[in-house]
C-alpha cells in the first residue's frame, strides 16, 4: 500500500474516529489565529486544563452511562452537594482536607446506590430517576449549606485542582520535571500503540502501513511533546491532569478489556440479546451509576477546590456540558456505542471553543448558541455517516 | 454425570406458563437423552420458543417440574442454564450488532486473563469453532451489524459449542441458511448426537426434522398432541397433530403432504 492511498485508508476505514481528531485539530487552529495566538499561550493551555477538568471527569462517568443506553441528568447537582458536604466538613467543622474528600466521595457512593436501584432493580428509565435525582440532590444542597456560601478551602484542599507539581528536576523558567513526565506519557503511548499493533499482526488482523504507523505516532507525540512544553514554561504539571489522565487510562481499560466494560456495551446494543446471554444486566445498570456517582463526587471535589467555595448553585448545567461532550465525542443516542477518548476528545473541543470565545469577548448568549449548534451538527454528522455506511452494504 | 440410559437427560413433568390471559403451556411432558435429537414441531404460536426459552432459564414455569439426570431442577437464569449443560440458539438470535463475532460467542462468558478480557485467546478459539463448523464469516472482528441474517445465524449456532454442552436447544437454526450451510447444520447437529449430546431441533421443515431427529414432539396450542418415532411416523399422521385435523380434512393433508 502506497503512503497515499493508506492514509486514505486509515480515514475512510474510521471517519468518525479521526473525523472528530480532525475537528478538534481544526477548532484549535482556529481560535489560535482568531486569538492572535492567545489560545495556546503556557498561561492559557493550563488554564483550559484547570477550568474543564471536571466537565472531563464528567464525561468519563457520563460515556459509560450513554453507552449502556442511560442518560444522566443528576450530574450536575451532585457535582453540588459533594462539594457542599465536604465544605461543611472541612470548613464548618475544620475538619482535615482528606476527610473532606473522603466525605464528598461518600455521599457520591450513596447517591449512585441510589440511582442505580431505581434504574436497575425498579425499572424505571434513568432519564426520569435522574430527573427526579437533579431536583432531589439540588434541594439537598440547599438544606446542606442553609442557601449559603461556603469559603474559603484551605490551602491544601485548594491544592487538588489548583496545585502544581513542579521544581523537583530544576529548569531555568522551563520545568524539567513537567518534560520528563510529559515525554514517559508520550513513550508510553508509542509503546502501548506498538504492542497493539504486534497483537493484532500475530492475530492475523489488518493493520496500517509502518509509514503511516510512525507517522500517526510521530504526530501525536509532537500534539503530546508541545502541550508539556507549555505547561512546563507556566507553572508546571497541574495535579489535576494527573487524576485526570489516571482516570482516562482506568477507564479506558475498564471499557475496552474488561468484562464489565464488554457487557455495558452489549447492554447498550441489544439488552434482551444481553440477557439472553447469561449478562446480569441489573447489576451491569446498577454499577455503571454506583461508577457515576463516584466520578460525579470526584468532580465535585475538584470544582469545590477550584471555585474556593461550596455554593448552592454549583454545577448548574454540568449535566449537559458532559452529555454534549459524549456525544460530540462520536457516542450513540441509541447506545452501544462510544468511547471514553473519544468522550475526552469531544469535551476537549467544548472547552477550546468556550475558552476561544471568551478570550475574544464574545457574549455568553452567543456562546451557548454556538455550542448549541456544534452538538447538533456533530449528531447530524454521526447519522449521516450511519445512513452512508448502511447504503454501502 | 449420570450415564444410565435410562434416565432422561432432560425430563420436563407438566409444566405450565401462562402470559397473563394466553396459556403459553399447558402441562406439558417432554423426555431428552443422551444421544437423542428430539424435534419440536407445532404451529405458529404453539409455545414451542415459550418451551425452549424455560429450559434455557428465560422464563420460569408456573408450575411443574424440571429434572435434569433424574435430579430435580430450577433453572433461574440462562447462566443457570449454561452452568448445567444447555446452550440455546435462540429464534429471535439474541445477539449485539455493535460487538464484533468473538465477543458475540463469547458473550456472557468471556475468558480472561486475571482482571482482563483475554481477547487473543477467544478470538483464536472463535476462529477454530467457525472453521469446525465450515461456516463463512469475513473476519471474527467484523460487528455482527455487518452480516447477513444467515451469518447471523451461524454466528449463534457458534456460541453453542462454548463450554462443550450437554443438551443444545435450536429454535429454528437454519431459517436463513442456505442448503449448503443448512446441510452443514444438520451434520452438526448429528454430530453432537453421535459426541452423546441431548439436542432439542425446533422447526417448520419438515424435510430438516426428518433428516436428523429420532422422536418427534408435537405442541398444539400449549398442550402436547402427539410422540412419533421419526423413522416410522407417517407425514400424515404428524401434520394432523400439528394441524390438529381429523380424518374429515383428509384432502388439505394430502396437499399439505404434498407440498413438503
Ligand atoms: N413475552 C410474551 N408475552 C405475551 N405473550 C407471549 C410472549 N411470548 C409468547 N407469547 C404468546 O405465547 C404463545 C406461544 O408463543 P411461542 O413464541 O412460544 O410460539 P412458537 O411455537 O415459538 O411460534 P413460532 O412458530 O411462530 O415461532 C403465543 O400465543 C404468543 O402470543
Ligand atoms: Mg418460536
Amino acid at each position: 500500500m502506497t503512503a497515499m492511498a493508506g492514509l486514505k485508508d486509515l480515514f475512510t476505514r474510521n471517519l468518525r474516529q479521526s473525523g472528530i481528531f480532525v475537528a478538534f485539530v481544526a477548532i484549535v487552529g482556529l481560535f489560535t489565529i482568531l486569538t492572535d495566538g492567545v489560545l495556546l499561550s503556557p498561561g492559557n493551555v493550563t488554564n483550559i486544563v484547570l477550568q474543564y477538568s471536571y466537565i472531563l471527569i464528567l464525561a468519563i462517568g457520563m460515556v459509560i452511562v450513554i453507552i449502556g443506553g442511560h442518560i444522566d441528568l443528576s450530574v450536575g447537582s451532585v457535582v453540588a452537594l459533594t462539594g457542599a458536604v465536604s465544605a461543611v466538613v472541612v470548613i464548618q467543622n475544620n475538619g482535615p482536607w482528606w476527610l473532606g474528600v473522603l466525605a464528598g466521595l461518600g455521599v457520591g457512593f450513596l447517591v449512585g446506590i441510589w440511582q442505580g436501584f431505581w434504574v436497575a432493580y425498579v425499572g424505571i428509565p434513568s432519564f426520569i430517576v435522574t430527573l427526579a435525582g437533579m431536583l432531589l440532590f439540588r434541594g439537598m444542597t440547599l438544606q446542606v449549606l442553609g442557601n449559603i456560601s461556603l469559603s474559603p478551602f484551605p490551602a491544601e484542599y485548594q491544592r487538588i485542582a489548583g496545585g502544581f507539581l513542579n521544581g523537583f528536576l530544576g529548569g531555568e523558567g522551563i520545568d524539567v520535571f513537567t518534560l520528563v513526565i510529559g515525554a514517559i506519557a508520550v513513550l508510553g503511548y508509542a509503546v502501548s500503540q506498538y504492542r497493539t499493533r504486534l497483537g493484532r499482526l500475530k492475530y492475523q488482523q489488518v493493520v496500517e502501513s509502518m509509514p503511516i504507523f510512525i507517522t500517526k505516532i510521530v504526530l501525536v507525540g509532537l500534539v503530546g511533546m508541545a502541550f508539556t512544553y507549555q505547561l512546563a514554561r507556566s507553572r508546571g504539571l497541574p495535579i489535576v491532569l494527573i487524576i485526570l489522565g489516571v482516570l482516562v487510562i482506568a477507564y479506558t481499560i475498564v471499557t475496552t478489556k474488561t468484562v464489565f466494560g464488554r457487557h455495558v456495551y452489549a447492554i447498550g446494543g441489544n439488552l434482551s440479546a444481553a440477557q439472553l446471554s447469561g449478562v446480569k444486566v441489573k447489576r451491569v445498570n446498577f454499577w455503571i451509576f454506583v461508577n457515576m456517582g463516584m466520578l460525579a463526587a470526584v468532580a465535585g471535589v475538584v470544582y469545590s477546590s477550584r471555585s474556593n467555595s461550596a455554593q448552592p448553585a454549583a454545577g448548574n448545567m454540568f449535566e449537559l456540558d458532559a452529555i454534549a461532550a459524549c456525544f460530540i465525542g462520536g457516542a450513540s443516542t441509541t447506545g452501544g456505542v462510544g468511547r471514553v477518548t473519544g468522550a475526552m476528545v469531544g469535551g476537549l473541543i467544548m472547552a477550546v471553543m468556550s475558552n476561544g470565545m471568551q478570550l475574544m469577548g464574545i457574549d455568553q448568549s452567543v456562546q451557548q448558541m454556538v455550542k448549541g449548534l456544534v452538538l447538533l451538527l456533530a449528531v447530524a454528522f454521526d447519522i449521516y455517516n450511519k445512513r452512508r455506511a448502511g447504503a454501502a452494504r | 454425570m449420570s450415564e444410565n440410559p435410562r434416565v432422561p437427560l432432560l425430563s420436563l413433568r407438566q409444566v405450565s406458563l401462562r402470559f397473563g390471559a394466553v396459556e403459553a403451556l399447558v402441562g406439558v411432558d417432554l423426555d431428552v437423552h443422551a444421544h437423542q435429537v428430539v424435534a419440536l414441531v407445532g404451529d405458529n404460536g404453539a409455545g414451542k420458543s415459550t418451551l425452549a426459552k424455560v429450559i434455557s432459564g428465560v422464563l420460569t414455569p408456573d408450575s411443574g417440574l424440571i429434572e435434569i439426570d433424574g435430579e430435580e431442577q430450577t433453572i433461574p437464569s440462562p447462566s443457570a442454564a449454561h452452568a448445567l449443560g444447555i446452550a440455546t440458539v435462540f429464534q429471535d438470535l439474541a445477539l449485539c450488532g455493535n460487538l464484533d463475532v468473538t465477543s458475540n460467542i463469547f458473550l456472557g462468558r468471556e475468558l480472561t486473563d486475571g482482571a482482563l478480557l483475554d481477547d487473543g485467546r477467544m478470538e483464536q478459539m472463535a476462529r477454530s469453532i467457525l472453521r469446525d463448523l465450515t461456516l463463512r464469516i469475513p473476519s471474527v472482528r467484523t460487528p455482527l451489524s455487518e452480516l447477513s441474517a444467515g451469518q447471523r445465524q451461524a454466528v449463534a449456532i457458534a456460541r453453542t459449542l462454548i463450554g462443550s454442552p450437554r443438551l443444545v436447544v435450536l429454535d429454528e437454526p437454519t431459517a436463513a441458511l442456505s442448503v449448503a450451510q443448512t446441510a452443514e447444520v444438520l451434520t452438526y447437529i448429528e454430530r453432537l448426537r453421535d459426541l452423546g449430546h441431548g439436542v432439542i431441533l425446533i422447526s417448520h421443515n419438515m424435510n430438516d426434522v426428518r433428516a436428523v431427529s429420532d422422536r418427534i414432539v408435537v405442541l398444539r396450542h400449549g398442550r402436547n398432541n402427539g410422540s412419533f418415532d421419526a423413522d416410522t411416523a407417517s407425514y400424515e399422521s404428524i401434520l394432523a397433530a400439528i394441524t390438529g385435523a381429523t380424518s374429515q380434512d383428509n384432502e388439505m393433508l394430502k396437499r399439505m403432504a404434498a407440498l413438503r
